[in-house]
């Protein structure tokens, strides 16, 4: 049964049960996906998922199904299955889906094409190829993937909005592991593009690099200090407390950034942004979970925070415009308030004058268990950390098995320079583009 | 769900190219939960997961082709797909499925997806209710009631049609209490097991769980931040056992050992734990949360002896994986739906119980820290680095638990910690969590008694 049909049976059955504010959500993906070992060919994956999601609102409140079975009789089911959860809903906040008629930003989706099994099978064979030469420490145990997908989203409700979305993206994982004899070490690449368009001998080269210059680590010694983050580093540490800025969270006591609008959060050098259209970002959108209309929004100018982020419900609830920032995952996950692409406004210094500032501290590339070392209502973090030492304001040694520890809100007014350029280390939502970051205040906690 | 008929013509489909192995795997799913926050039912995800999988092995080769059209065109197009990707070759298996029945080991009585969501609320409501009396300071929580129905049929050219139904009930309340110095600290309690609605009959009291959640909350709340370096640590039973699941199990998965990517390859029969570390996986234990009747390749789970005293005894192995080791599968292959993947993965994943008393282990510190509770973690099984965060810490001053401590995480290599294991208790416990790796998001335990490492890395400030 193809979604137009399965459309036509849910509204149907919707009418039927007597509801009168209902929304459809539907998402389907194609993708296939080639892994190679060592230059064998060792897995060949594609897929066609995807699955319809159904909202009502009952008595005031928003009940929701999904189902990735499309049939007459999971029409039926869907539709009362969201009735009796909205039926259990006890939630304060008034529910309310976007209105039809709307004006949506003028944005183009990036059109990747469908790559066939031989494109990404040469793709994945070119990219163990360049991994292969790519550093004389490199192993025969590196792997690449090559993958091409395609979204393709709608959203109907009965207060007439009627949109639709695809996205797509071809992809290039390249994973290098690095040995000197005594010890091994990996990293990875990501690359977003038409692979016969990408440098996969300069990626795989870097990647190497990156993994062989962590060879022989030490571990950095106990100290407060300063510490640079990387733009990758910044990266984990935004996204594990970007849900700080969620207004809906703010109103349940879930966010320390509650009551904070319009005052002094972070130092003046930050100027947070998040943008839905950022230009090398593979996913582009035009509208958000509930099908309101995306655009960019300054979250932090120059220390102040100017607004959190709402969706419909929170937006009303606080007597405020939504921003657009309603986000659903896929067809099976819940509407929440999330961020697409943040930005951090980089600075005036240059790599090199950044470590000069910094003098003597650390140089932070990774930060690991950010899902359990940090606590994303209070900003307190302690995290498993590698990096370099920074030694009369050059990179000297490389360092890992210590943690840096602190509080995420402390930092942000803590911070005391930023590089000049922004880079986005990982496609996705949310991502976070970011220059390295000085911050002073920080513990490192090592030898 | 798909005939037995349907299933021998599909796989004769995907196997059409010279496969060695194929295999379908489908599923009908119900997934639901239930949030409240403050009291009152925030959000409610209500979902069904619903697809097949066939998958084909050539040699070291495998290719998987995934859909949510199960009718028999959509089965075939999935089969031809994956047939071809293979490359080219003539059909070399003669397929005869045969039903297979697998002994039920956890068996369940009250099926949550058939009861009705104020059953449900009522008890959530209890836990969440727990919190909030146990202390005026509890100022904010949040819980969750969660069940999963999955409903899977798995084929195989190796004759196996089996079917199963995999229950599985968690709750989970977090309490939020204010800290002396501002700010709030947070508690956390989620319980769960291979079972129905009797589970809060004769396994968890929902009360419980919210007052443990707010115990937490509140001595976290009064704790100061735990000091910075390098000190021999106590680790409580239970959740504490994630010290073995990541800087040990993760390692010892057959996704990372068969590419030479594990630091434990190659190991077997040598030390590489403390002499009082034993340690097993084991999927077989009635009604627990990692436990199978079969794994998701239709081999049946076992209890492996993974370290025995020290010496490295097993891996976890699937079968693809098992070609490339030249070892057998060990009913360790798990996906989280029919859309991932399956490989090697933990079940439940514990330290056995040794001969030390919790007060001598305690008494042996004379500066260190006492981990009673932990958080989740994560490694890379490549270098072994690995990190977990302490959820309730107290500092060990000469044999005497002294003042709570928050903040604190642990990291280090996984091939030196479980070599500086050196004390193991008595009192074993299993606790639950879910484990995320490439084949998805799946329930396990990790579980363990005290233990005491004799230097890590403790970060705080």
């Amino acid at each position: 049964m193809d979604f137009k049909e399965f459309k036509a049976l849910v509204t149907a059955r919707a009418e039927k049960a007597g509801l009168a504010d209902y929304e459809l959500y539907y998402t389907s993906q194609e993708s296939t996906e080639v892994s190679m070992f060592n230059g064998e060919l060792d897995s060949f994956t594609s897929s066609l998922t995807g699955g319809a999601a159904f909202r009502c609102i009952v008595d005031g409140h928003m009940g929701a199904a999904y189902t990735q079975e499309l049939s007459e009789e999971a029409a039926e089911s869907l539709v009362l299955r969201a009735r009796e959860n909205a039926l259990t809903l006890e939630k304060e906040e008034e529910a309310f889906f976007a209105e039809g008629g709307a004006e949506y930003p003028d944005v183009k989706p990036v059109e990747y094409p469908v790559l066939g099994a031989e494109a990404l099978i040469q793709a994945a064979q070119d990219a163990c190829g360049a991994l292969k030469t790519s550093h004389e420490k490199i192993t025969d145990r590196c792997s690449a993937e090559a993958l091409t997908e395609q979204t393709r989203t709608s959203l109907v409700n009965s207060h007439g909005a009627d949109l639709s979305w695809t996205n797509s993206v071809d992809a290039v994982v390249l994973s290098a592991v690095v040995s000197d004899g005594k010890e091994d070490n990996d990293d990875y690449d990501i690359k977003v593009g038409v692979p016969a368009s990408l440098d996969l001998k300069a990626i795989a080269k870097t990647t190497a690099a990156r993994a062989a210059d962590m060879l022989g680590a030490g571990v950095a010694p106990t100290a407060a200090c300063p510490v640079i983050f990387s733009p990758k580093a910044m990266y984990s540490m935004i996204t594990t407390f970007a849900s700080a800025f969620s207004a809906e969270n703010a109103r349940k006591g879930l966010s320390a950034l509650k009551g904070k609008e319009g005052e002094v959060i972070a130092s003046e050098l930050v100027t947070l942004l998040d943008d839905p259209f950022y230009p090398e970002s593979p996913y582009p959108q035009k509208f958000d979970g509930e099908g309101s209309p995306t655009r960019r929004k300054e979250l932090i100018s120059r220390g102040v925070l100017n607004t959190l982020l709402y969706d419909l419900s929170a937006a009303h609830a606080a007597g405020k415009e939504t921003t657009g920032n309603a986000f659903r995952q896929s067809y099976d996950s819940p509407v929440s308030i999330q961020p697409y692409t943040l930005v951090l406004a980089p600075g005036a210094l240059s790599e090199e004058a950044l470590l000069a500032k910094c003098g003597s501290g650390v140089w932070i590339d990774f930060l690991g268990g950010t899902h359990a070392g940090a606590n994303p209502i209070s900003g307190d973090f302690s995290l498993q950390s590698e990096g370099f030492l920074v030694e009369g304001g050059k990179k000297t040694r490389p360092v890992r098995s210590f943690t840096v520890s602190g509080n995420f809100f402390t930092l942000l007014k803590n911070i005391t320079a930023l590089s000049d350029k922004a880079e986005l280390p990982r496609p996705g939502l949310p991502a976070v583009a970011s220059p390295a970051v000085l911050v002073e205040g920080l513990t490192v906690s090592g030898s | 769900m798909i005939t037995r008929e349907l299933c021998a013509k599909v796989l004769e489909a995907a196997a059409a190219t010279g496969a060695d192995y194929a295999e379908i795997f489908a599923e009908n799913s119900k997934n639901h939960s239930i949030n409240m926050v403050s009291g009152k039912v925030d959000a409610i995800s209500d979902g069904v997961v619903f697809g097949a999988a066939v998958r084909v092995y050539k040699g070291l080769r495998s290719v998987m082709a995934t859909t949510v059209d199960v009718s028999e065109d959509g089965l075939l197009r999935c089969a031809k797909q994956a047939a071809q990707a293979l490359g080219e070759g003539k059909a070399a298996l003669d397929i005869v499925l045969r039903d297979r029945m697998f002994a039920n080991i956890h068996p369940i009585r009250t099926v949550p997806s058939s009861v009705p969501n104020r059953d449900k609320v009522e008890i959530l409501r209890t836990a969440c209710r727990g919190a909030y009396a146990y202390d005026k300071r509890i100022s904010q929580v949040t819980g969750s009631f969660l069940d999963v129905d999955q409903n899977i049929l798995i084929a195989s050219t190796e004759g196996i049609y089996a079917s199963d139904r995999r229950v599985r009930t968690r709750i989970a309340v977090t309490a939020l209490a204010e800290a002396k110095e501002g700010g709030t600290q947070t508690g956390s309690c989620s319980p769960g097991r291979r079972m129905g609605m009797e589970m809060f009959e004769k396994e968890v009291d929902a009360e419980a769980v919210g007052r443990e959640a707010a115990r937490q909350a509140v001595v976290m709340s009064e704790a100061g931040y735990c000091p910075a370096g390098v000190m021999p640590v106590a680790i409580g039973n239970g959740f504490g056992g994630v010290i073995f699941h990541e800087a040990c199990g993760h390692s010892l998965e057959a996704s990372s050992v068969a590419f030479g990517l594990s630091q434990f390859t190659g190991k077997l029969g040598q030390k590489i734990a403390g002499e009082k570390v034993t340690a097993y996986d084991d999927g077989t234990i009635p009604n627990a949360w990692g436990s199978l009747n079969f794994d998701d390749e239709g081999t049946p789970t076992r209890r492996s002896v993974l370290i025995e005293n020290g010496v490295l005894k097993n891996y976890m192995i699937d079968k693809f994986n098992s070609r490339r080791m030249g070892m057998d599968p060990t009913g360790s292959s798990r996906r989280e739906s029919f859309a991932y993947t399956p490989t090697s993965r933990m079940t439940n994943t514990f330290i056995g119980e040794g001969s030390d008393d919790n007060d001598a282990i305690i008494a042996s510190i004379d500066n260190g820290l006492y981990a009673a509770a932990m958080g989740g973690g994560s490694v890379n099984p490549t270098t072994g680095e690995f990190n977990f965060a302490v959820r309730e810490g107290y500092m060990v001053r000469k044999g005497k638990i002294c003042e709570p401590v928050r903040g604190a995480s642990l990291v280090g290599k996984g091939s030196d910690v479980i070599l500086n294991i050196d004390m193991v208790g008595k009192n074993l416990l299993l606790a639950e969590g879910m484990c995320g790796a490439s084949s998805g998001s799946i329930p396990t335990c990790v579980g363990q008694p005290m233990i005491r490492v004799s230097s890590i890395t403790v970060g705080g400030r």
